[in-house]
């Protein structure tokens, strides 16, 4: 756990933060400025810039919610079985929803551009 | 006055429990030290700390109506009845409102609370400029009362591991300190997931400070100390 | 003197500790974080849902609005506003900005009521 350690780990949390809030603020502006419906969003997000964005994003906020989650175990949970159990199960949880978005991307990425299963 | 005050006697009383006192407090009674000095007249099994009575020893913290203070310095017009008086939050009892103080102490010692400098001594002072000096106000006033890191609730969840506001902020001073050349070796010790980073800013600290002091600040500052220092 | 030592009590009943504003802000900003973990399974599923075809998501489109999500929905979005809110107030007093008490107290009063208020927002924009 040393690499999670005190300075970096807090230095990571704020610099995730601010990339989570960059995406955040461009989605919330895309939403607002009222470009719905599906084809704009699709296109969007199977756009180079946008896929990556959207990746970028889910990344730093993966990382920046696992050093959170670590704070709120390392606080109430001394027990070590219990606290490794926990810190275990947060980051397959936010692996496999990293990993969730990356393969969706991706298959929408490749599907035919008339839409469909 | 009403008073409901926290009594544990560990050779009597299996658990701690609320006793509850009435009195006429004296014509020159001003501060709730006062006050308990009279109850401790009426009841003399009551026990708490106190020294100077003038807010500058830091023996007499306790919380207060849910508050962690110094009873000499809280006067006792400001307490809404019942005055409901408590040991300091998250520390040992030792007996009724008096707590153990080792732990809080022992951190202290942790952070090397004195001048490091194996420079030659000059003939006389190690000279500082006024803003030098300046960079030591709001931090060589601590009393070390604890009224603090009793009111933390990361405190309270790791007092053993975690330094604490109190700590911090001495380590701070010492950090800040224009004659100390251990700068490095402060902050790499500080450099902690425990140690220094389970503050997350709550505030509590600066909340209760008799003495009006801004431990949070100060830890904010020993965190842009550590970025300045590992860039 | 009693024989077994028995551990010293400590004094934590919390509901018997007057808390500042800015220890609820900070309670609300942890709570809003683990609430918001629970909030990404379901967005990450949505994100898919969103990609499949029209169909799918105008039929997502439908479910946000539906009144038995409304509440839960109220709930999500208090979370993601009360902790980007507190954590922005963070990230200014990280640099030195609004670190004095009264500033603080200030400051942790607009991150609870903004929040409400968005939350609020979200809701209405989506109806």
């Amino acid at each position: 756990m040393r690499l999670f350690a005190g300075q970096s780990a807090w230095l990571v949390q704020r610099l995730s933060a601010l990339v989570v809030l960059f995406v955040l603020l461009l989605g919330v502006g895309h939403l607002l400025l009222g470009r719905g419906g599906y084809d704009a969003w699709h296109a969007l997000a199977t756009s180079a810039h946008g896929a990556v964005l959207i990746v970028v994003g889910f990344a730093a906020l993966a990382v920046h919610a696992f050093i959170g989650a670590r704070d709120v175990v390392l606080d109430y949970v001394h027990a070590p079985g219990l606290r490794i159990a926990l810190l275990a199960l947060l980051g397959t949880l936010l692996l496999g929803v990293l990993t969730r978005v990356v393969l969706t991307l991706a298959a929408a990425g490749t599907a035919s551009p008339l839409g469909g299963a | 006055m009403k008073f409901r005050i926290y009594r544990y006697d560990p050779d009597a009383d299996a658990r701690p429990r609320m006793q509850d006192y009435e009195m006429e407090p004296g014509h020159h009674d001003r501060m709730l030290l006062d006050a308990l000095q009279r109850l401790k007249r009426i009841d003399p099994g009551l026990s708490f700390r106190r020294s100077c009575r003038e807010g500058v020893c830091g023996s007499d913290a306790m919380n207060i109506n849910g508050r962690n203070g110094l009873a000499c310095i809280q006067p006792l017009k400001s307490l809404h009845e019942p005055v409901v008086l408590r040991p300091l939050p998250g520390f040992p009892v030792i007996r009724d409102l008096i707590v153990d103080m080792s732990q809080f102490f022992a951190h202290y010692h942790a952070i090397r609370p004195y001048l490091v400098n194996d420079e030659v001594p000059p003939q006389r002072e190690r000279l500082q400029s006024p803003e030098q000096r300046e960079r030591l106000n709001g931090l060589y006033e601590c009393i070390l009362c604890a009224c603090c890191s009793g009111f933390c609730p990361s405190y309270w969840w790791n007092p053993e591991k975690f330094i604490g506001p109190a700590g911090l902020l001495q380590a701070y001073r010492f950090i800040t300190d224009s004659r100390d050349k251990a700068t490095s070796e402060r902050l790499a010790f500080l450099d902690d997931v425990y140690r220094l980073y389970r503050c997350r800013s709550i505030m509590n600290c600066t909340e209760v400070c008799p003495k009006k002091l801004s431990p949070s600040h100060a830890i904010e500052r020993i965190r842009l100390a550590m970025v300045r220092d590992s860039a | 003197m009693r024989e077994t030592a028995r551990p010293a009590p400590r004094f934590l009943r919390l509901w018997n500790i007057r808390f500042p504003i800015g220890a609820i802000a900070s309670i609300g900003h942890r709570l809003s974080g683990v609430l918001l973990l629970f909030v990404l399974p379901p967005l990450a599923l949505a994100l898919e849902r969103s990609l499949h075809g029209p169909a799918a998501y105008a039929g997502l489109l439908a479910e946000l609005r539906s009144p038995w999500l409304a509440p839960w929905l109220f709930i999500a979005a208090w979370a993601l506003a009360q902790h980007v809110l507190a954590g922005i107030r963070h990230l200014l007093m990280d640099v030195g900005i609004g670190w004095r008490l009264r500033q603080a107290r200030a400051s942790a009063w607009m991150v609870l009521v903004a929040a409400l208020l968005a939350a609020a927002m979200t809701l209405g924009w989506l109806a």
